[in-house]
């Protein structure tokens, strides 16, 4: 038990950390690299949550896929114009406190409102009796880790592709057009061949 | 992990020695494709130092490890230094959800011969070798010079197309076999050629029941990812000497540059050893079943434990073997095909093993539809 938690407090902060690295660093490939690092952490949050599948997929479609693509087009770019004005001023220095602001209030606002601090007292019997049952199916599920691991691959193909077929083909057919849009706008001025 | 303290602890050596087989593998594998590529060239290779040369590996670690650690002027300081060590991972921590061998069963203790069990194996071991891009264009960005720049996105944007077909080509696989669990994929490979269809069971005593009778198709396109994914000749455009003079690391030397080198053949070693799970029995004898061998070991030896090591070391052999062969394979390509040129490398991968790939997928999904294929 002890390890979990450990676990989950490092891999927090690793995630809150990287996170926070993103918007606070001037270059954006560092800040494209630490997003890259808080994909990571969070897949690996995932892992300790049991989902295997999600977080295998979060590796290999964010920080596999997409971000390699962000990092490549950035370190193409000569920054140095972007990195100055990113860095200095003071419209983008208030910007960075807001941001930094908000950030700090989301953590102390889950950390406080996971101690149950702002809930009423029906709601908070409620949630009580609901933590029991759900550290009771944990307990039940960390069992069974040991004697099989838990598969819900099975159980999320099976829900993707009968109750919510029509959501996944529509998210599909939405992501091609994405990629055809983005070609015919690149193409509509002529594309990399284009006279300038 | 465990549920005593000695379980614990055996775990934990087991993924320290799970990376120290890579490691260990490398200077042998070193050694072989000096040789090897020698004897190809009609050469000799390194014969002066030891017997057959071995001791030239030793030789080498030693200049590596006394030559002077620099960086370029120009380079990113963090980024040129935790490129090469970033470099071991995703390789090692991929072939340590490998399963080796049979699990070991002594005195009441099961211990699994593989860093850690993953049910969804595939997807956590393409997921995280995925990774390896980073790493390149760590090194390539973080020298602070054009060639080395050049090589990371030529190497990248390679290990990402190919990353496509090599996803495609092991999904007809995984419908096959039904599962993720690369344990569960080895033990439908087991024993002799059965497999149900149209309602009648066939069966044949002279081939084994691996994958690659079922998907060949997969397996070539699958073997041939694997070479762009290690960035391996054929698919070397990274490093493309004569053009960008060693791409991405050409600012590295030294033991930095000897740790891309561990990462470059740890993914050789994972390509070998998926090649080896999905198509060719993983530990399996061909034609023989674990149960077989267990109660041939059970009547050779005396006690319970002494049947599991046995076992559990042929198994051992007989996946190191084929891990051998398959490391040969790779060697034995990398000095006999020349180098691709930058609009075949993208042709072939995006027009022509993605979509072979994709009709193998419709195709095999097709077929276990209206056969009712089931092995």
């Amino acid at each position: 038990m002890i390890t979990d938690v450990l676990m989950f407090w490092f891999l927090a902060l690793v995630v809150l950390g990287s996170g926070l690295a993103v918007i606070l660093f001037t270059n954006p490939v560092y800040s494209a690299l630490s997003l890259v690092m808080a994909m990571v952490g969070v897949a690996a949050v995932f892992v300790t949550l049991g989902a295997y599948f999600i977080a295998g997929v979060q590796l290999i479609v964010y920080a596999g896929a997409v971000m390699v693509l962000f990092v490549m087009v950035l370190m193409l770019f000569d920054l140095k114009r972007e990195t100055h004005s990113f860095a200095a001023g003071k419209i983008s220095g208030a910007l960075k406190l807001i941001s930094v602001g908000l950030f700090a209030g989301l953590v102390v606002g889950g950390i406080v409102m996971s101690q149950g601090y702002f809930v009423k007292e029906n709601e908070k019997s409620l949630g009580a009796a609901s933590a029991t049952q759900s550290v009771n199916t944990v307990a039940g599920s960390q069992t069974n880790l040991n004697v099989v691991n838990t598969d819900n691959t099975k159980v999320l193909g099976t829900v993707l592709f009968s109750k919510h077929v029509f959501g996944f083909e529509a998210l599909g057919v939405l992501l091609t057009v994405i990629a055809v849009g983005t070609v015919a706008l690149a193409r509509s001025k002529g594309g990399t061949h284009a006279k300038h | 992990m465990g549920n005593d303290a000695f379980e614990i602890t055996i775990n934990l050596i087991k993924l320290v020695a799970v990376f120290l087989l890579i490691v260990q593998a490398v200077p042998i594998l070193v050694w072989v494709e000096r040789r090897g590529s020698a004897f190809i060239q009609n050469r000799f290779g390194p014969n002066r130092v030891g017997p057959l040369g071995l001791l030239q590996l030793l030789a080498d670690a030693v200049k590596f490890l006394t030559k002077e650690d620099f960086a370029p002027d120009k380079a990113i300081k963090p980024l040129f230094y935790a490129a090469p060590v970033f470099a071991l991972i995703p390789a090692a921590l991929a072939f340590a959800a490998i399963p080796l061998s049979v699990p070991l069963e002594i005195g009441g203790y099961v211990f699994r011969i593989q860093g850690y069990e993953m049910n969804v194996g595939i997807v956590f071991i393409l997921g995280v070798s995925g990774l390896a891009a980073y790493t390149i264009l760590m090194a390539g960005w973080g020298s602070g010079s054009k060639f080395s720049l050049l090589g990371a996105l030529r190497a990248s944007a390679q290990v990402i197309s190919y990353e496509l077909a090599l996803g495609l080509s092991i999904v007809g696989v995984i419908m096959m076999y039904g599962t993720f669990n690369l344990t569960e994929m080895i033990t439908a490979q087991q024993g002799a050629m059965k497999f149900h269809a149209f309602g009648y069971e066939i069966t044949s005593r002279f081939l084994p029941n691996w994958g690659i009778f079922y998907q060949p198709l997969a397996a070539i396109l699958f073997f041939a990812a694997s070479f762009a994914e290690s960035n391996r000749l054929p698919f070397d455009l990274a490093e493309g000497e004569a053009e960008i003079v060693a791409g991405f690391h050409t600012e590295y030397g030294g033991f930095k540059m000897l740790m891309f080198f561990i990462g470059e053949y740890g993914h050789m070693i994972l390509g070998s050893s998926l090649m080896i799970v999905f198509f060719f029995g993983g530990y399996g004898l061909p034609g023989i079943t674990v149960d077989e061998v267990r109660s041939w070991a059970a009547g050779v030896t005396d006690g319970a434990a002494g049947a599991s090591v046995l076992t559990t070391l042929i198994h051992f052999l007989s996946f190191t073997v084929k891990l051998v062969l398959f490391l040969w394979i790779f060697i034995w390509v990398r000095w006999t095909l020349p180098r691709f040129r930058y609009d075949q490398l993208m042709d072939l991968g995006w027009r022509t093993m993605l979509p072979w790939a994709l009709g193998n997928t419709i195709l095999t999904a097709l077929v276990i539809y209206f056969t009712s294929v089931l092995i």
